[in-house]
């Protein structure tokens, strides 16, 4: 039989992914990752850009590289799912427009543009956060305020769709996948078959789902650097790290005469390198966790910020402006707030794993704070300011 | 439910204004990459996963065989696509030297390897399991 093509119609999709079973479950769990995705965005978002109110805590060391590996591996678990409930919901792209009803033609407008925003922004959020997480920027806007305000219409537009689909969504989650309904309890043999189908593409989309946490998670997760075949990079490097910034891409010269630079209301101090090395030292291990989800653990060794003040004689207990030999650059200057500028772990680190640092890694002393975004750890430090 | 959902209409309507109001300042390069994925999806991937699966229904009868190689087929395409960032590097990156300091091409090629070694061996267990009853 030939047919002249046409668009097709829902009715055409007969296969049983197509359900409002599997389009609900498959929501409920892109709900959950873009959920994770958006509180631990958020946190990211504050401690770069801190409100009044807002307080991050020092402990546990390791906080934010488990909220930004959550962050990323839940963005990473989205991507299929994200597919698969797109082919499961494929057929209604084309339901007709009910165009002899204006009420009716107006809230389906209406809701076809939410519809349209959340698949744009889901997809926006998900393939910009992938690039960036590879460092790989193809495009001409700013990637970290574009992707804040996308994440801003994704939950937007995911509450809108919830508001939309609750009924339906709530008759589906309540429905079980495997009970058959009562119209085609007669016919057992096809409906069998069909929850069995529609179950197995549930379980391929939550196994595929995990199988790209797997491959992407040893970016952060130690014990599985070995066993990611995608993480974005690897943990090792010069001295046991591996650098984002070199001193060259920074045009960081360091002055024979270095020296480091502490100011505070009512007062200033310089130390030379000498003289810092000089003060009681202190080693932690603490790790580098980047924004891109990507983290490293090393031993550091230096002066402990709060220490070093206190020698100095400025005050303690108050936030601290660091800053870069780094003439301009987002990251030549980052404020600790004061619960980090008071933590003992927080180090002016002079040495890596036991090594004096290279230039790539900061020399002559970088700033390693727990639980802090790596682009906030400022390297080859030039001046310490006391704020008020 | 009706104020739940009016509650979640209402808060839904504010985010979304509020992101909108955010990216207006960027809007005309963002644009693109926010339409770019539903086109490209509604108007090739999906299609060509439609096709796909029609000629893998008519070519592979056993309905467990089917199943297990169209999961292989969902983890082989997912894991490509996060590949694309690490294979393919457009000139207007910023020369980054520490990154990338991993072979990705070995990396997606064992992937792949192991996926669909451990659905050959998968379909070979179960065949053999049911032909002796
Ligand atoms: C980022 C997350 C999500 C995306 C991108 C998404 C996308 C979509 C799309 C494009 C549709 C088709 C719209 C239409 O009917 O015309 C749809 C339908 C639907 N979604 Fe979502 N969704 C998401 C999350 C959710 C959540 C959290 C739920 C609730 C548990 C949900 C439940 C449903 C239901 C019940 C349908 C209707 C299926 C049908 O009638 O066949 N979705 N979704």
């Amino acid at each position: 039989m030939i047919r002249r093509p046409r668009l097709p119609a829902p009715e055409d999709f007969t296969a049983p992914s197509h359900s409002p079973l599997v389009a609900a479950r498959l929501g409920l769990w892109l709900g959950v990752a873009f959920g994770l995705c958006f509180a631990t965005g958020l946190l990211s978002h504050f401690i770069q850009h801190p409100a009044g109110w807002f307080t991050w805590p020092t402990r546990p060391v390791n906080l934010y590289r488990v909220t930004q590996g959550v962050h990323v591996l839940s963005g990473v678990a989205a991507i299929p799912l994200l597919l698969a409930k797109l082919w499961s919901v494929y057929p209604r792209l084309f339901v007709r427009p009910p165009l002899r009803q204006p009420i009716r033609l107006s809230a389906h407008a209406l809701e076809r543009i939410s519809v349209l925003v959340l698949v744009c922004a889901a997809f926006f959020e998900l393939v910009t956060g992938l690039f960036n997480a590879a460092q790989s920027y193809p495009w001409g806007f700013f990637f970290p305020t574009a992707h804040y305000a996308v994440a801003w219409l994704v939950v937007g537009a995911l509450l809108l769709h919830v508001a939309v689909k609750l009924p339906v969504a709530r008759a589906a989650l309540s429905t079980s996948l495997r009970r058959r309904s009562g119209l085609e309890a007669t016919a057992t043999g096809p409906d069998d078959r069909e929850s069995a189908e529609r179950r197995a593409f549930l379980r391929t989309s939550a196994g595929v789902a995990g199988i790209a946490v797997l491959a992407t998670a040893g970016v952060t997760v130690p014990w599985l650097r070995r066993v990611s075949p995608l993480a974005w990079r690897s943990a090792s490097g010069p001295q046991g790290i591996p650098i984002n910034r070199t001193a060259a891409a920074a045009r960081i010269t360091v002055a024979p005469d270095w020296r480091l630079e502490i100011v505070w209301p009512g007062g200033r101090d310089t130390l030379s390198l000498a003289e810092l090395a000089a003060l009681p030292q202190r080693t932690a291990e603490l790790p580098i966790a980047c924004v891109e989800g990507w983290s490293a653990s090393a031993h550091w060794t230096g002066v402990p910020v709060v220490e070093l003040l206190r020698s100095a004689g400025a005050p303690t207990g108050r936030p601290v402006r660091i800053t870069s030999l780094e003439a301009d650059g987002l990251y030549a200057a980052s404020t600790l707030p004061a619960a980090h500028a008071g933590d003992p772990l927080t180090l002016l680190a002079l040495r890596i794993n036991g090594e004096q640092l290279s230039p790539d890694h900061g020399y002559p002393c970088r700033l390693i704070a727990p639980s802090r975004p790596g682009v906030l750890q400022t390297k080859w430090v030039a001046r310490l300011e006391v704020l008020r | 439910m009706r104020t739940v959902r009016l509650l979640l209409l209402v808060l839904g309507a504010a985010a979304t204004a509020y992101g909108g109001w955010l990216l207006l300042p960027q809007l005309d390069a963002v644009l693109p990459w926010l339409i770019g994925g539903p086109v490209l999806h509604d108007v090739l991937v999906a299609p060509l996963v439609g096709l796909v699966g029609l000629a893998l229904g008519r070519l592979v009868t056993d309905r467990l065989r089917l199943a297990w190689i169209t999961a292989g087929l969902m983890a082989s395409a997912t894991l490509l696509l996060i590949a694309v960032p690490l294979l393919w590097r457009p000139p207007s990156a910023p020369p980054n030297p520490g990154l990338p300091d991993r072979d990705y091409p070995l990396g997606l090629a064992a992937g792949l390897a192991v996926i669909w070694a451990a659905i050959v061996i998968v379909l070979i267990v179960t065949t053999t399991e049911k032909k002796e009853p």
